[in-house]
């Protein structure tokens, strides 16, 4: 097991060092930069303001430079828009608000998706049963973006009972819609998973063999069923978490809870190339971990995996 | 001894006269099951009514998508309303142009992006899993490497990248949705290749001195059709969701031309002021094509896959 999880952190290296690279290569392609602006800076002060950014230096020393900061420092260089703030401080102001809705949102998904699954299989054609069916076809429909107006409209417009955005350091009244617009996609897709994989586990021979000897039906559940039912939902937490970073630009936006999400589109639209590096870095490192972290619960789950 | 007799010569032709039964093949079963699928079949003829309209429906357009209706700008709660009188049947968006227009062209933006993004997985996907399948060993190895770095990549965020990085167009955004959509593709492709290699008509093909590239072409890729069908139909819906995230953040097409998502944005903002309409046509069209699009994709599994029911 410890070999297999080494393997697996040193296997990130590489992956972690292509997108720096190809995400440091594909800002430096761009046509255009933060510094164009419809008022022409004399050459002068504009050649002044890339040597103060170091965007005079051959592209490997910017590059070299840039990576040996994130390694040695985790220092992931100045803004190219805030004159008095570089991309940590970004990160640092944005980061806890959008783990604390993500994470949030992640527990919530998972465990309702996975309760009314496994209440939906157990239960097998009642009312439980179709309503997470339904659930499960329905929030394919129902992504973060569709869900936020339709909350807004519903809880702040007619019913006026939750504030329509804002953070207010975490208030509960402030972090209920961004959740429910996060996780409700996912909740759905997590049940319809949990469902069709117990109600396959449910009519397998060894489930079959613990009814027949006699075990009652709580501990057929939970002794023998549960672990076979979970496999392939584990192996879905890893898009979930994904979904739950990217639908974080969305509710920073539309929420204006002052997320991570929030720097990144504004950066994409001034192109601040240094924060939408950083941000990129930092979710695409945090996909590989998560991606790493499901792989080893899915190796602790199932007992035919060999490492 | 085989005399002309007419005797034997009726017999042969009652022998020979029953026609052979046809035998069915794989794609006429599935059709079958396709077409007693309801559900499915309910989506079609949906889905088909929308294209219908898309196609159709600026005929009945009086206005374009870029006019503004200088006249009704001046209070699009009170003037703006959905009215078929002054041709303007969805209402008026907040800059006062019409909303049916837009709306048409934003519904065929995203079912062009569903249907190019799936093409591009599909043609770019299937190469790549064949060859890396087919070929197997070093090049394999290294090929597939490639796809799970980028695969550990979040591709929202990628395709912000490049349409921020090459600006937005809709070649851009074409490219950009088919970056990240033949990936998973690569690898259905390659695990369903890794079998069929193994199997024996493969090796008689290859005992009979067929060429590799023959294998593939008549044999292997016929094979896969199946699979490869079914995940690019499931893949639809999901290039225009992600088509629409995109959109909904204002990264996506540039006006005057919009997509639903845009549109579902405008209008998610403006609906504080009572003009739900702009919200809710966009979303009625979205969440339609959406939802018929995952029921005739499941419809497509069940009808080709007929292990998996």
């Amino acid at each position: 097991m410890f070999a297999y999880i080494v393997k697996r952190l040193l296997g990130a290296i590489p992956t972690l060092l292509f997108l720096v690279v190809a995400a440091f290569f594909m800002m430096h392609m761009a046509p255009g930069g933060p510094f164009t602006s419809e008022r022409k800076l004399p050459p002068e002060v504009l050649a002044n303001i890339e040597a103060q950014y170091g965007l005079d230096q051959p592209l490997w020393k910017q590059l070299w430079d840039y990576v040996t900061g994130i390694v040695l420092h985790f220092d992931f260089g100045p803004s190219f828009r805030y004159k008095d703030r570089d991309v940590n401080d970004i990160i640092a102001q944005g980061f806890p608000i959008s783990l604390t809705y993500g994470t949030l949102s992640f527990i919530v998904a998972t465990l309702i998706g996975v309760s009314l699954g496994i209440a939906a299989a157990i239960r097998h054609n009642s009312w439980i049963d179709y309503f997470a069916v339904s659930l499960g076809i329905v929030a394919q429909a129902l992504p973060n973006f569709i869900m936020g107006p339709i909350l807004i409209l519903t809880f702040t417009l007619w019913l006026g009972w939750l504030p329509g955005g804002g953070w207010n350091g975490g208030q509960w009244q402030y972090l209920i819609m961004p959740v429910i617009a996060l996780s409700t996609s996912y909740m759905g897709n997590i049940a319809r998973l949990t469902r069709s994989s117990m109600l396959e586990v449910l009519n397998s021979n060894f489930i079959r063999t613990a009814r027949a000897k006699g075990l009652p039906a709580r501990s057929v559940i939970w002794r023998h069923a549960m672990k076979p039912t979970l496999l392939p939902v584990i192996s879905y937490l890893g898009p979930v978490f994904v979904y739950v970073l990217t639908g974080s630009v969305f509710v920073d936006l539309y929420f204006s809870t002052g997320g991570l999400g929030q720097s990144y589109v504004n950066s994409a639209l001034t192109r601040d190339y240094a924060v939408l590096l950083g941000v990129t870095i930092l979710y695409g490192a945090l996909t590989i971990f998560v991606n790493l972290l499901t792989d080893l619960a899915y190796a602790w789950f199932d007992p035919k995996m060999r490492y | 001894m085989f005399g002309k007799s007419d005797k034997a010569a009726d017999l042969a032709g009652e022998v020979t006269d029953h026609t052979a039964i046809q035998g069915r093949s794989l794609w006429r079963d599935a059709l079958d099951r396709f077409l007693r699928n309801k559900a499915a079949m309910a989506c079609v003829f949906v889905l088909g009514l929308i294209v219908v309209f898309v196609v159709f429906g600026p005929l009945l357009a009086q206005w374009s998508n870029e006019e503004i209706d200088w006249s009704r700008m001046g209070d699009i709660v009170r003037d703006g309303r959905p009215n078929i009188e002054n041709g303007h049947y969805f209402g008026l968006d907040e800059l006062g142009r019409d909303l049916y227009a837009r709306v048409i062209q934003a519904t065929r933006t995203s079912l062009l992006v569903g249907l190019i993004g799936a093409a591009m997985a599909l043609i770019l996907g299937t190469a790549y899993g064949v060859i890396a399948g087919f070929y197997g060993g070093r090049l394999d190895a290294g090929m597939m490497r490639f796809v799970d770095i980028l695969l550990a990549i979040p591709t929202t965020l990628i395709i912000i990248l490049i349409l921020v990085v090459a600006g937005r167009s809709f070649i851009t955004l074409f490219i950009a949705l088919g970056a990240v959509s033949w990936l998973t593709m690569s690898r259905i492709v390659r695990a369903q290749t890794l079998t069929l290699k193994t199997r024996e008509f493969i090796e008689a093909a290859r005992a009979g001195g067929v060429s590799e590239g023959a294998i593939i072409v008549r044999h292997i890729l016929p094979n896969l059709l199946g699979v490869v069908i079914v995940y690019a139909s499931l893949l639809v819906p999901e290039m225009i969701l992600a088509e629409s995230f995109i959109s909904f953040l204002g990264l996506g097409i540039a006006e005057p031309n919009t997509s639903l998502g845009r549109l579902i944005a405008e209008g998610a903002g403006t609906m504080a002021y009572g003009t739900l309409w702009q919200l809710l046509f966009p979303l009625f069209f979205y969440v339609t094509i959406i939802i018929t699009m995952f029921f005739i994709g499941d419809g497509l599994r069940d009808a080709l896959d007929p292990k998996d029911r």
